[in-house]
């Protein structure tokens, strides 16, 4: 039973009187931008050496440091995708055939589906050689650390608290993520209490009449539950309009509409490479800027404080800057051979392990050791006052 | 029901699969259309390949294979070699090499392109035919792979960028000065009969034929010797008769039905490329892995023993 508030954090990020440092959560963004620059790294590349390495270091990240809240043990799900991912990538390669060259190593062949003439571009079956396999799989790979990257933030980071981050003009938007995020911890917690107290009362019941006696009471607790949050929210003025008025409200929708043409423009103008050149960067600058025009206009409707903002210390600057780094020096191609990054598996051959991007990816995961440790999941226990292991289940 | 039956069955039919697996992978590696001296190639057989290296201040290198062939598997041979994508595998060309042509360099460079996604249409190696007797290039509608060369055709490799219209990135050398002008064969070397096999770069037709039937020598060798049409005069005026898909392609090239615009001269010499040894390649050590897997290991083990540590504390 995880608290929907976190504890008290602490005060200080000193050491205590073992040389430890004191447990506190890190700011959630600093975990958000470290697996972010750590998924645009993995874009660059297509080793496999680099990839599996960063899965390590995710890895160790994760155990090292994740919490025990419910959004904390997910990060085997998202393995499980990545799997799922390299699993579907491969056998599309092999259906799909993409054709053999002579010098390949062949493995096995797929009936083939014939296709009419104006098809041709497509072929069905056919053989299939190691080199395919091994590309497709390096290939889904890639797309699997991306995926794990996200999943590793999710882990790490707490949601609730990342959301507080947002810009004044989007707190109605946040808070209606942040109710939404926790609905399905919430029942599940819901579930179990019901579950405990059936068992408590010698409910034996199974099948059908066990469900009812789960989901009746599971469902009266979910809608008291949104009934008090309601309460709690119209106490607190949630959806307050201020002292706007309709001008400066239309004003602002005006600036965030045109903000987000700009940077739509602007991608499109960034991606394309025939596109004219005032459509790449100028836009997407003009769209930002009159995005943040907006944001603030907007912000000034919601006056709001908040109650013990994440401290952004030396060890968020560690981390965020253990990702960023990792990921400059994987775009930079400075130190190495940018032909490492991508090494070719047409003919087959040992791929390398380049020094400064793995180096690099190593750095990342010290953002595990920079981090500090999560706060224990319940306090330590103190000699006077004796739990039962059961009851910490 | 019968389940003794059914897992004898299975047994059987895996026992079959492993026999044809085995034959197959044991008939996997003959030789493909072979590659041949730039003389074998006549006005009706063979297929002159040819690649433009002008981009990077290089000759365009001609050479010459045999028929039936691929477009990939004649640009795969005699020292040629191609690399594909990482996403679309090898039957994109994203890069062309010939073993004679800076140590078998190929271009583009990984400087310039990585081949890990389908390169832009602004720089990519275009694909470009021209029919026997046809002093026009038509734009490949097939891929590398799909497309099979006629006898006595032009395979032409150009890199730059082309657009919808067609307008852009035509080659700037024509077929005519490409092409075999000769009607037999020339330059003495004997020409090799040809491998059997109709190629289609890769093995789905190998599986459908008994490997009894695959040895080279039992089969007599379809074209290379005598010249169908004697009579005809060699390629350069292009007959009127031989043209016929130039009339209603509707791809890019349909619009310009002549001969482009520059000199031949202002085009980059043509050299001829015989045919040469693969260009080595280094397998690369194993050692790089060993040390990947130790960093994965070690840092495996520091996972466990933040784990174990997290619950000891708990």
């Amino acid at each position: 039973m995880s608290r929907t508030t976190p504890a008290t954090p602490s005060t200080t990020a000193a050491p205590d009187a073992r040389g430890r440092r004191l447990p506190r959560q890190l700011h959630p963004v600093a975990w958000w931008i470290w697996a972010l620059a750590l998924a645009t790294a993995v874009s660059r590349t297509n080793n496999p050496l680099l990839l599996f390495l960063v899965l390590a270091v995710l890895g160790f990240v994760v155990t090292a440091r994740r919490t025990e809240a419910p959004w904390a043990r997910g990060f085997r799900y998202y393995l499980w995708l990545a799997l799922a991912v390299v699993a579907v990538r491969v056998v599309f390669r092999a259906v799909f055939a993409t054709g053999t060259t002579p010098t390949d190593h062949f493995l096995f062949a797929l009936p083939r589906i014939p296709t009419p003439d104006w098809y041709a571009g497509i072929r069905l079956g056919g053989p299939v050689s190691l080199e395919a396999l091994l590309s497709a799989a390096t290939d889904g790979l890639r797309l699997a650390c991306m995926l794990c990257c996200i999943g590793a933030a999710n882990t790490l980071a707490n949601p609730k608290r990342a959301l507080r981050v947002l810009p004044g003009a989007l707190y109605e938007l946040g808070v209606a993520v942040t109710v939404s995020l926790s609905v399905a911890p919430q029942l599940v917690q819901s579930v179990q209490r019901v579950h405990r107290a059936r068992r408590l009362r010698a409910g034996r019941s199974k099948g059908l009449r066990a469900l009812r006696g789960i989901v009746v009471p599971v469902l009266e607790d979910a809608l008291e539950r949104s009934l008090r949050l309601a309460a709690a929210m119209d106490s607190r003025g949630y959806g307050r309009a201020g002292t706007v008025t309709a001008r400066s409200r239309r004003v602002t929708g005006v600036l965030m509409l045109s903000g987000m043409c700009g940077l739509c423009a602007g991608a499109y103008g960034l991606l394309d490479a025939t596109a004219p050149a005032p459509l790449g960067f100028p836009a997407l600058g003009a769209g930002a800027l009159l995005c943040v025009a907006g944001l603030r206009l907007g912000g000034r409707r919601v006056t709001r404080t908040s109650y013990r903002p994440d401290p952004w210390r030396a060890a968020e600057w560690a981390v965020a800057g253990c990702g960023v780094v990792s990921a400059v020096v994987l775009f930079a191609g400075t130190g190495f051979d940018a032909a490492d990054l991508n090494p070719s598996i047409y003919p087959l051959g040992w791929p390398a392990l380049p020094p400064v991007p793995a180096a690099a990816i190593l750095l990342a995961g010290a953002a595990g050791l920079a981090a500090p440790p999560p706060r224990a999941h319940r306090p330590a226990p103190v000699p006077d006052h004796h739990r039962t292991t059961r009851d910490r289940g | 029901m019968g389940s003794p039956r059914t897992v004898r069955a299975l047994a059987r039919g895996a026992a079959a699969l492993a026999v044809t697996a085995g034959a197959l992978t044991a008939t996997a590696a003959p030789a493909s259309a072979a590659p041949q001296p730039i003389g074998t190639c006549t006005t009706s057989a063979g297929v002159v390949l040819a690649v433009d290296f002008s981009h990077w201040g290089g000759p365009v290198y001609r050479s010459c294979g045999t028929t039936p062939t691929t477009g990939f598997e004649l640009l795969n041979q005699g020292g040629w070699r191609t690399t594909g994508t990482g996403h679309d595998g090898p039957a994109f060309i994203c890069r062309i090499g010939y073993s004679g042509h800076q140590g078998g360099r190929q271009y583009p460079t990984s400087a310039d392109e990585d081949c890990v996604l389908t390169p832009p249409a602004t720089a990519y190696w275009s694909y470009w035919h021209a029919d026997p007797g046809e002093n026009r290039w038509e734009y490949s509608r097939l891929g590398a792979m799909a497309y099979r060369p006629k006898p006595g055709s032009v395979d032409l490799w150009i890199f730059g960028g082309t657009d919808i219209e067609g307008t852009e990135g035509r080659p700037s050398v024509t077929p005519d000065q490409l092409r075999a002008r000769n009607t037999r064969p020339t330059g003495g070397s004997q020409p090799r009969p040809p491998a059997p096999r109709p190629a289609d770069g890769g093995g789905q037709d190998q599986a459908a034929r008994p490997p009894a039937t695959r040895t080279p020598a039992a089969t007599p060798p379809k074209k290379p010797e005598k010249p169908k049409q004697p009579e005809k005069t060699p390629a350069p005026t292009a007959t009127p008769s031989a043209s016929p898909s130039a009339s209603a392609s509707p791809s890019p090239s349909a619009s310009v039905a002549t001969a482009p615009k520059k000199t031949p001269t202002d085009g980059a010499k043509v050299v001829d490329a015989a045919p040469a040894a693969e260009a080595a390649h280094d397998p690369g050590s194993v050692w790089p892995v060993v040390a990947t897997a130790a960093l994965v290991l070690v840092l495996g083990g520091g996972a466990g023993y933040a784990a174990r540590r997290r619950r000891r504390t708990e």
